[in-house]
C-alpha cells in the first residue's frame, strides 16, 4: 500500500475500483502497455500474444484499475462485447505504423460505440495512438482524423501518442482517464 | 418415541442440504453479480457452488444460458481470491462442453498454470487442457511439456493426467512429449510415477515390442510407487496372457515376485493378475490363494472385501484351491459389512459340502433383504451352480428362491432367479412340476415383459409333458387377458402347444383361440388365426410341423434368402430347403455358469452361426470364380483345422464349406517372413477318386503379415459312401519374391516356384450332417418309415457316457430331449438323435447302449432317402 493509499484511508477518502476495457486489433501493443503500469516484480519478462483475454491490475492515483486486456486477433474480436456493460472506461490502443488497417480499426471502433451496452452510456474513450517511435507512425492528429473521433458527441475521448515500451504518452493519458472516471461517477451518484 | 426422532433428524437432514430447492432461473438470476465491478469473493463463491450443483444434478443448461453464465464467470478472473478462483476453474471445466467460445479464458489459463501461485497450476492445467482443441494444443505445448516435469507433484501429476486424456484426440502431438514423460517416471511422488507410467504405457500401447521393452526395463528397475507397480501388474499380466507359454515367461516370475511385496495394494494386484490368467493350473494359483486368505483376516474392510470378492470367483474355476479358505470365509459370515458376508456365503456355497447348505440358505435368508440386486444376483448365482452340483438339494434351493422372485427386484435381479429355476428344471426332472408351478405363479404378477414372455415359451415346451397339463392353461389364458401384446402372443403360442400336444385339452384351447381373434394386435390375432386353422384341420403332420417342432434354419439366413427370392423375377415356389440350418451351438444346453442378465443376452436362435453362414455366402459373391458355379446355399461350415503347425514360415488353416453338390474348401494362408513376398499363391489336391475339382482359386499376392484366403472346389461323388470317408492330400504351390524386411518391396521382379506340404484334409460323415434338435421326437419318428437297423460292439469306449460322446460325434446328429445325459451308474441307456443330411434329407436315430463287458450299441436309423439310412448304419463299427 502507497503512502497515499494510508493517508486517503486515514481521511476516510474511499479509493475507487473501476473496470475498463482494452480493446484494438492485434499487435497494436495493448498487452505491453498495460505490462508497463505493472509493479516491477509482477511484470512478464516477455509478451505472447494473447488468447481471448487477462484481467491486469494496476493503480493510478486512488483509482484502483482492472484492465481487460483483450485478444484482438479476428477470432477473438466478437467476443469483446461480454465486457461492455459492466465497464467504466475504454482504452483503445491503435498501432500508428500500421495505416493499411486503420479501416478494420475504424469498424471495430465503431462497432463498439454504436453497441447498445456503450451507445447511450457517457463513458470516457481514451485512445492510445501507439509505436509512435516507429519511423512510419502517423501523428495523433492524422489518426484522429482517420478515425473520424471528431463525430463522437456523447462521450468524452482523448489521444495521445505512446510508446508502450519506454512508456511514453501513457502517464497522460492514463491521468485524463482517472480525471474523467472521477467526474462520470462523481455525476452517476 | 424413538422412531418419532428418526424421522424428525430426517427431515431436518433434508432441509439442511442448503441446496435441495434451488431453482436454475433464480441461481442464473443471481450469478450477475459476477459482472459487479467489485467482486464479493464469498457471495460468489456460493453462487457458483450452486450453479455447479444445479449442473450436477443433471439440470440442463441452453446453449445461451451457459455462454452467458460461462462469460459472466470469467470475469471472476479480476478477483485474487483462491478459493473463488478455483472455483472458477471448475466452472469453466463443467460449463466448457456447453458454452460457445470458451477458448476465450485461454491466455487467463495459461497465465495461472506458468504463474507464481502454485495453488493455482494445478487446476489450471486441467481447467486449460478441457476447453483447448487439438488446434490450439499446439501452442500450449511447451507449457505442458514443462509442466510435466515441473518439481511440484500436483502440477506434474495434472499435466501427466490431461495429456493421458488428449492422447485419443491428439495423439501424434503426444508421442512428442515421451522424453518429458519418460523423466516423469524417474519422480519420487508415488502418484507422478504412477500417472507417468499411465501416459507412457498408453503411448506405445499398439506397439507390442515396446510395450515389452518397457515392462522389462520396469520389473527390473523397482519403482517406489505401489501405485505404478500395480498398474505394472496390469500390463505385464497382459503380456503374460499373449504368450504362448505363459508360465515361462519372465513376465510370471514377476507376477509372483510380486506376491512378497511389502506393499498390500500390490500384493493384492499380483494376486488377483495372477488368478485371472488365461490357462493358469492351481498349482499357480495356490500361493495367490494364500495371500488372499491372509487379507481375510485384516482389521481393514476393504482388503476383506477384495480378498473375498476374488475368491468368490475362483470359487467358480477351481473350487479346491480356494476350499483350503473355509475357515476364514466362515469367519466372515457375521462380517458387520453386508457386502463381505454376502461374498463369504456365496462362495463357501460354492465351495462347500452339500451338509452345510441348508445352514447356509439360513443365514442369507436372515439378510437377504438388507443387500443390493447387485449382490442378490451373486446369491442366486451361487444357488445355480449349487443346484447343478447338488441336484437332491433342489428343494430347499428352489423354495428360496420363489421367495426371493416374490420380492421387490430390478429386472436383472429377477431375470437371474427365472433363469436359475429354468435351468434347474432343464437339469433335474425331478425339480420340473415345483418349478414351473413357481414360475406359473411368477408371471402372474411380472412387470418385465421380456421375462414374462421367456417363461411362457418354457410353460409351452415343458407344461404339456407334465402329468397334470390342464393346470397351467388358466395361467396362460390369464395372460391373454391381462398384459401387452407381445405377452399376448407368447401366451397364444403356448396355448397352441399344449392343443397340439394333447388332444382331451384341444377343444376346450380351440375355444380360447378364437377368442384371440379378436385381440386388437395384429401378431396375436395373426398367431391365434394360424394355430387355430392349423389346429382344427386334425391333420398331426401339419401340427407336428408348424406348431411342435421350430424352426430349424437360421433366421438371418431365412431373411436373407427371402429377399433375394422377392427380388428375382421367378414362378417357382420358394425351397425352404436351400436356406442354411441353425446350428444348435452346444453353450446353449450346457449348464452355462449363470452371468447376470443372462436372458436378456441369450437368444431364441443362436447368434452366433447364422452370422457366420451368411457371411461366407457373401465371401463367396465377391469372388467371380466361385459365384460363377452358382453353389446355390450353404448347407454346413465345418470348424477350422491347422494344416500347418503354427509356428511354421507358412501358416495355413483350411475350413470345409459344404454345398448341396459342392464341397468349398478355404484355405487360410499367412505369410510369417518378413522377407518374402509370395505370389500366386495355390493350394495342389491329390483329388481322390469319385471326386472332381471344379475350381481353384489361387491369391495374387501374399505380403507378410496379411493373411488372405485361397480356395478349391470339388464336386461331390454321386456314391454316398465315398463322399463321406475320404482324404485330400494338399500341398501349397508359390513364386517366392525376396524383398525388403522394411518395405516390402521386392529386391527383383524375378521369383522362384516353391511349395510347401500340407497335412491332408479329412472328410467324414458328420460333414454331410446337420444337427438339429427335434421337440417333439416321438412324433417325428412315427412320420418316417424307411429303417435301417443294426447291431455293434463299440470298441472304443468302455463306458456309456463315453460311447453316446462318441456316437453324437462321429455321426454329427443333435441329441434330443437331453437324452445325452446318462444316468449315473445305469447299466444300459438310450440316445434319441436328430439331422438333416446334405440336401435336406432328414435323420432320426435311437441309440440304444447296453454296458457289457464293452458296450454294445443297437442303432435304428430313419431317413426319408433309404441310401442314407443305409450309408449312417454302415459307417459305424
Ligand atoms: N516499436 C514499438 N513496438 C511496440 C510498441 N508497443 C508494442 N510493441 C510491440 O508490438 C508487438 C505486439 O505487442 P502486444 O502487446 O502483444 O500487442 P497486443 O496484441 O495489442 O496485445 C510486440 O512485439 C511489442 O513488443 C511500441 O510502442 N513501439
Ligand atoms: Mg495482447
Amino acid at each position: 500500500m502507497g503512502i497515499f493509499d494510508k493517508l486517503a484511508g486515514l481521511l476516510g477518502l474511499r479509493r475507487r475500483e473501476v473496470n475498463v476495457l482494452v480493446v484494438g486489433l492485434d499487435n497494436s501493443g495493448k498487452s505491453t502497455l498495460l505490462n508497463h503500469f505493472k509493479s516491477e516484480e509482477s511484470k512478464s519478462s516477455e509478451i505472447v500474444p494473447t488468447i481471448g483475454f487477462n484481467v491486469e491490475k494496476f493503480q493510478n492515483k486512488n483509482v484502483g484499475f482492472t484492465a481487460f486486456d483483450m485478444s484482438g486477433q479476428g477470432r477473438y474480436r466478437s467476443l469483446w462485447e461480454h465486457y461492455y456493460r459492466d465497464c467504466q472506461g475504454i482504452i483503445f490502443v491503435i498501432d500508428s505504423s500500421d495505416k493499411l488497417r486503420f479501416v478494420v480499426a475504424k469498424d471495430e471502433l465503431d462497432t463498439l460505440l454504436q453497441h447498445p451496452d456503450i451507445a447511450n452510456r457517457r463513458i470516457p474513450v481514451l485512445f492510445f495512438a501507439n509505436k509512435m517511435d516507429v519511423k512510419e507512425a502517423m501523428s495523433a492528429v492524422k489518426i484522429s482524423a482517420a478515425l473520424g473521433l471528431d463525430r463522437i458527441s456523447n462521450k468524452p475521448w482523448h489521444i495521445c501518442a505512446s510508446n508502450a515500451i519506454t512508456g511514453e504518452g501513457l502517464q497522460e493519458g492514463v491521468e485524463w482517464l482517472t480525471g474523467q472516471i472521477w467526474e462520470y461517477v462523481d455525476r452517476r451518484r | 418415541m424413538n422412531f418419532k426422532r428418526d424421522k424428525k433428524e430426517e427431515e431436518s437432514g433434508e432441509a439442511s442440504n442448503p441446496f435441495g430447492n434451488l431453482e436454475k432461473t433464480t441461481v442464473l438470476q443471481e450469478a450477475r453479480a459476477f459482472n459487479d465491478s467489485v467482486i464479493n469473493p464469498r457471495k460468489c463463491t456460493m453462487i457458483l457452488s450452486k450453479v455447479l450443483y444445479l449442473l450436477n444434478q443433471g439440470e440442463v443448461f441452453g446453449t445461451t444460458e451457459a455462454t452467458e453464465t460461462f462469460f459472466a464467470i470469467t470475469k471472476l478472473f479480476q478477483s485474487k481470491d483462491p478459493i473463488l478462483r478455483r472455483m472458477v476453474y471448475l466452472g469453466i471445466k463443467e460449463l466448457s462442453h456447453i458454452a460457445e467460445d470458451v477458448i476465450i479464458v485461454t491466455s487467463s489459463l495459461t497465465k495461472d498454470m506458468t504463474g507464481k501461485e502454485d495453488l493455482y497450476r494445478g487446476a489450471a492445467i486441467r481447467a486449460l487442457c478441457t476447453i483447448t482443441d487439438a488446434s490450439m494444443l499446439q501452442a500450449l505445448e511447451r507449457y505442458l511439456k514443462q509442466a510435466i516435469v515441473d518439481k511440484l507433484p500436483h502440477v506434474s501429476s495434472a499435466a501427466l493426467v490431461r495429456s493421458y486424456h488428449l492422447t485419443s484426440g491428439s495423439g501424434e502431438l503426444i508421442k512428442r512429449w515421451v522424453s518429458e514423460v519418460q523423466e516423469a517416471l524417474n519422480s519420487d511422488n508415488v502418484m507422478v510415477q504412477y500417472h507417468a507410467l499411465g501416459v507412457l504405457y498408453h503411448i506405445r500401447k499398439a506397439d507390442r515390442l515396446a510395450v515389452t521393452k518397457l515392462v522389462s526395463r520396469l520389473t527390473k528397475s523397482h519403482m517406489k510407487s505401489p501405485f505404478a507397480v500395480s498398474l505394472l501388474i496390469r500390463i505385464a499380466a497382459k503380456l503374460v496372457d499373449e504368450e504362448e507359454k505363459p508360465l515361462d515367461s519372465p513376465f510370471f516370475d514377476f507376477l509372483e515376485s510380486c506376491l512378497r511385496h511389502k506393499s498390500e495394494l500390490v500384493i493384492f494386484e499380483a494376486a488377483h493378475a495372477i488368478i485371472n490368467l488365461k490357462n493358469v493350473t492351481a498349482r499357480e494359483i495356490n500361493p495367490a490363494v494364500s495371500v488372499l486368505q491372509l487379507f481375510c483376516s485384516s482389521p481393514k474392510p476393504a482388503l476383506r472385501f477384495a480378498a473375498v470378492r476374488t475368491l468368490n470367483k475362483v470359487a467358480i474355476s477351481h473350487p479346491t484351491s480356494v476350499t483350503n479358505c473355509n475357515v476364514d470365509l466362515e469367519n466372515l459370515i457375521t462380517d458387520s459389512n453386508r457386502s463381505i458376508a454376502t461374498l463369504a456365503i456365496t462362495t463357501l456355497l460354492k465351495t462347500g459340502a452339500e451338509s452345510s447348505i441348508d445352514r447356509l440358505m439360513k443365514q442369507i435368508a436372515s439378510f437377504v433383504s438388507e443387500i443390493s440386486d447387485e449382490f442378490k444376483v451373486v446369491v442366486v448365482q451361487a444357488i445355480k451352480s449349487l443346484c447343478l452340483k447338488f441336484p437332491r438339494k433342489h428343494a430347499t434351493l428352489m423354495s428360496f428362491l420363489s421367495a426371493l422372485l416374490r420380492d421387490e427386484g430390478g429386472l436383472d435381479y429377477k431375470a437371474a432367479i427365472a433363469d436359475t429355476i429354468i435351468t434347474i428344471i432343464e437339469e433335474n426332472p425331478e425339480a420340473k412340476e415345483t418349478g414351473l408351478a413357481h414360475l406359473s405363479e411368477f408371471i402372474e404378477d411380472c412387470e418385465h415383459t421380456v421375462l414374462a414372455v421367456r417363461i411362457l415359451n418354457l410353460l409351452g415346451k415343458e407344461g404339456p409333458k407334465t402329468k397334470q397339463p390342464s393346470k397351467y392353461i388358466r395361467y396362460i389364458y390369464n395372460r391373454v387377458i391381462l398384459e401387452q401384446a407381445p405377452v399376448r402372443a407368447a401366451a397364444v403360442s403356448a396355448l397352441a402347444q399344449f392343443a397340439a400336444h394333447c388332444p382331451n385339452l384341444l377343444p376346450n384351447i380351440l375355444v380360447l383361440l378364437m377368442r384371440c381373434q379378436m385381440d386388437s394386435d395384429d401378431e396375436v390375432r395373426d398367431r391365434a388365426t394360424l394355430y387355430f386353422q392349423l389346429l382344427s384341420s386334425g391333420d398331426r403332420a401339419l401340427t407336428n410341423q408348424f406348431i411342435l417342432n421350430n424352426l430349424q434354419q437360421s433366421v438371418l439366413a431365412l431373411e436373407k434368402a427371402l429377399g433375394s427370392y422377392l427380388q428375382g423375377p421367378t414362378d417357382a415356389p420358394f425351397d425352404i430347403k436351400t436356406v442354411a440350418l441353425a446350428s444348435v451351438t452346444s453353450d446353449e444346453l450346457k449348464p452355462t455358469v449363470a452371468t447376470p442378465g443372462i436372458l436378456k443376452t441369450k437368444p431364441a436362435e443362436p447368434k452366433k452361426a447364422p452370422v457366420k453362414e451368411v457371411s461366407f455366402l457373401d465371401e463367396v459373391s465377391n469372388i467371380p470364380d466361385l459365384a460363377r458355379l452358382q453353389l446355390g446355399g450353404l448347407f454346413k461350415t465345418c470348424t477350422k483345422q491347422p494344416l500347418t503347425e503354427s509356428e511354421t514360415e507358412y501358416v495355413v488353416t483350411s475350413t470345409k464349406h459344404v454345398f448341396s453338390q459342392h464341397l468349398v474348401l478355404q484355405f487360410h494362408v499367412q505369410n510369417t517372413l518378413p522377407d518374402q513376398l509370395l505370389e500366386n499363391v495355390k493350394v495342389q489336391l491329390d483329388v481322390p477318386d469319385g471326386f472332381r475339382q471344379v475350381a481353384v482359386v489361387a491369391i495374387p499376392k501374399l505380403p507378410y503379415g496379411t493373411p488372405a484366403n485361397a480356395y478349391c472346389v470339388l464336386a461331390w461323388p454321386e456314391d454316398l459312401e465315398v463322399a463321406s470317408g475320404a482324404t485330400i492330400g494338399a500341398t501349397l504351390k508359390f513364386i517366392v519374391k525376396d524383398c525388403d524386411p522394411d518395405t516390402g518391396v521386392p529386391d527383383s521382379d524375378e521369383g522362384y516356384d516353391d511349395e510347401y506340404v500340407l497335412e491332408d484334409v479329412d472328410v467324414n460323415l458328420s460333414d454331410h450332417i446337420f444337427g438339429v434338435t427335434r421337440s417333439n421326437f416321438a412324433a417325428a419318428w412315427e412320420e418316417i418309415t424307411t429303417e435301417r437297423e443294426e447291431t455293434y460292439a463299440l470298441s472304443n469306449a468302455n463306458t456309456i457316457p463315453e460311447a453316446v460322446k462318441n456316437i453324437v460325434d462321429f455321426l454329427g446328429l443333435h441329441p434330443c430331449d437331453r437324452s445325452d445325459r446318462v444316468p449315473e451308474g445305469k447299466s444300459s441307456h438310450a440316445v434319441a438323435l436328430a439331422g438333416v443330411f446334405r440336401g435336406g434329407i432328414e435323420i432320426l436315430a435311437r441309440a440304444k447302449l447296453v454296458l457289457s463287458d464293452g458296450v454294445n450299441l443297437q442303432l435304428t436309423v430313419r431317413a426319408q432317402d433309404e441310401l442314407v439310412a443305409e450309408l449312417i448304419t454302415a459307417s459305424v463299427g
